[in-house]
């Protein structure tokens, strides 16, 4: 349960900080160069993308992996792979070491899970719709909203775990009674 | 000749140049300023603009407020002030106006050709537009393929056709040509702009040469920061900066090759005015550099007010309100956001 409210307090504090940098970036580069008219609409991949596993075998126990930087192919599948699977270490073990992983990213300016350079390229990718000559203030923006997204499946798979503990429990109870 | 600008100046420059400084007047103080902080809701910011010359503009926007909507109307306000001046306004001063707007119809042709290659509805872009880049055949923009059209179908009869002669190609446009020909136009309309005040001469020149040369610095500097990691090699980057200002042409030569926000540090601090602005920022930070730049910026537009005759005055009460404006953006967006503490990170005070 302390884990679940220190995620939620922190998925509201990425929030934030996220919305705040990105009124830091309209105020520095200008309300013609990031605004919404510039997201593009022609059809493409998402970049980032939500698994459900174990959906068939456990129903009562899903979990939710997040797949980053699906978009690319070729060599960069290998650094793909091999930050879904520090995701997935996060999605087996739901008690997170929040704080280990903030210092983390406060260390190195990035996040520790995608230290590599076709994390890199993937986002200036998706940065482009605003133009290639971004501000920093727009590259923190995308990283707090990362952060965000990646806080918001932890909590999704804490509160699966929650929830199926309840569960237990109430059968538990049904039994005995 | 500078100096005699007393003699010949007020027979065509000075009424305006007194209704200027009558604008200046109404720039926004400190105390407005510390009043708008304490505001809890955007609401709250339209009541304490209702008493400023903000007021007629803003007073008949029903609530609930949005910040977009602040700025839109300051923004007209802005705009009815300078339609006045242009419209009264001869040779060479109506010249001069009609430059300070160049910027925005680059921006304003870099957003519809960005839009429309996202695939946007022209309208929808047309309405975020900035109101002082418009121009009549604006719209057309959206049918252009590639550069080459961009420049026959639509901006040979602008006033930007004569920066298109850099950067025309017949390449399909994308979003690294499309970056590059807005800082290449940019390059040219800057150029162009310090050539023609050189021209006029006097304190007109002398004063719009030091602010002019600030801009291209400052350009400069974002172009190097804003480009590291990034696939834009030192060569394009060296070509678009500016062939002008305290920093061309060897600061220039070493910002080309910054890697990182301490080497464009290293090569900026030789240079005594950025000095002072670097000074402030720990090393590896970058994110009170803006400020820093704006501060610099308003004290020598200020300073413009302090001599007479000349056309500098007009160049920076128009940033002046614009930075007015970026406050007014702000502020509105930390007390939308609930992040009052934050409120100082970016407004810079003109008085």
């Amino acid at each position: 349960m302390d884990t679940y409210l220190i995620l939620i307090d922190s998925l509201s504090s990425a929030l934030r900080q996220g919305w705040l940098e990105l009124a830091s970036a309209r105020h520095s580069m200008g309300a013609s160069r990031v605004n919404s008219a510039l997201f593009d609409l022609k059809s493409h991949h998402a970049s980032t993308t939500l698994q459900v596993e174990n959906a068939g075998m456990d129903i009562e126990l899903p979990c939710f992996r997040l797949s980053k930087w699906a978009s690319s192919d070729g060599p960069e599948k290998g650094a793909k792979l091999q930050e879904d699977e520090l995701l997935q270490n996060k999605c087996d073990s739901p008690r997170l070491e929040h704080h280990e992983v903030q210092d983390t990213r406060d260390e190195g300016g990035v996040s520790s899970v995608t230290p590599n350079n076709h994390a890199r390229k993937e986002r200036f990718k998706s940065l482009s719709m605003f133009g290639t000559l971004v501000s920093p203030k727009l590259r923190a923006t995308q990283l707090s909203f990362e952060t965000a997204l990646e806080t918001l499946v932890e909590i999704s798979n804490v509160r699966a775990s929650l929830l199926r503990a309840y569960d237990q429990v109430q059968k538990d109870l049904n039994t005995t009674k | 000749m500078y100096g005699f600008e007393a003699l010949t100046f007020n027979i065509h420059g000075g009424y305006l140049e007194a209704i200027v400084r009558g604008y200046r007047s109404g720039l926004l103080t400190a105390a407005d300023y510390n009043n708008l902080c304490q505001c809890e809701t955007l609401d709250d910011i339209k009541m304490h603009l209702s008493a400023t010359e903000y007021g007629p503009y803003l007073q008949n926007e029903p609530s609930p407020l949005h910040t977009t909507t602040i700025v839109e109307k300051c923004t007209l306000k802005l705009v009815d002030e300078y339609k006045h001046m242009l419209t009264q306004a001869t040779e060479p001063l109506s010249t001069f106006l009609e430059y300070i707007t160049y910027g925005h119809m680059i921006d304003n042709v870099v957003l519809i050709v960005t839009g429309t290659l996202h695939e946007r509805d022209v309208q929808e872009l047309l309405e975020k537009c900035h109101p002082l880049g418009m121009f009549d055949s604006i719209a057309t923009l959206a049918v252009a393929q590639n550069m080459r059209e961009l420049y026959r179908l639509v901006l040979v009869d602008t006033p930007l056709a004569p920066y298109f002669s850099e950067c025309i190609t017949s390449e399909d446009l994308d979003d690294m040509n499309i970056e590059i020909m807005r800082n290449t136009l940019y390059k040219a309309y800057l150029e162009d702009f310090y050539r023609f005040c050189q021209k006029i001469g006097g304190a007109t020149a002398e004063i719009m040469s030091d602010l002019l040369s600030f801009e291209a610095d400052r350009r400069a500097v974002n172009i190097s920061i804003n480009s590291i990691g990034t696939e834009l090699t030192r060569d394009d980057r060296r070509k678009l900066y500016s062939n002008f200002g305290l920093l061309y042409p060897y600061g220039h030569e070493e910002l080309a090759v910054c890697e990182d926000i301490d080497q464009v540090r290293g090569a900026m601090e030789k240079y005594p005015p950025y000095q002072a602005i670097f000074s402030k920022l720990s090393y590896g930070e970058s994110q009170i550099l803006d400020k820093a730049f704006y501060e610099e910026e308003v004290k020598r537009l200020c300073l413009a007010f302090e001599q007479q005759f000349h056309y500098g005055v007009f160049f920076a009460y128009m940033r002046l309100r614009e930075q007015e404006i970026r406050n007014l953006m702000w502020i509105s967006e930390c007390v939308a956001q609930n992040q009052k503490s934050r409120v100082h990170d970016s407004v810079v005070f003109i008085f």
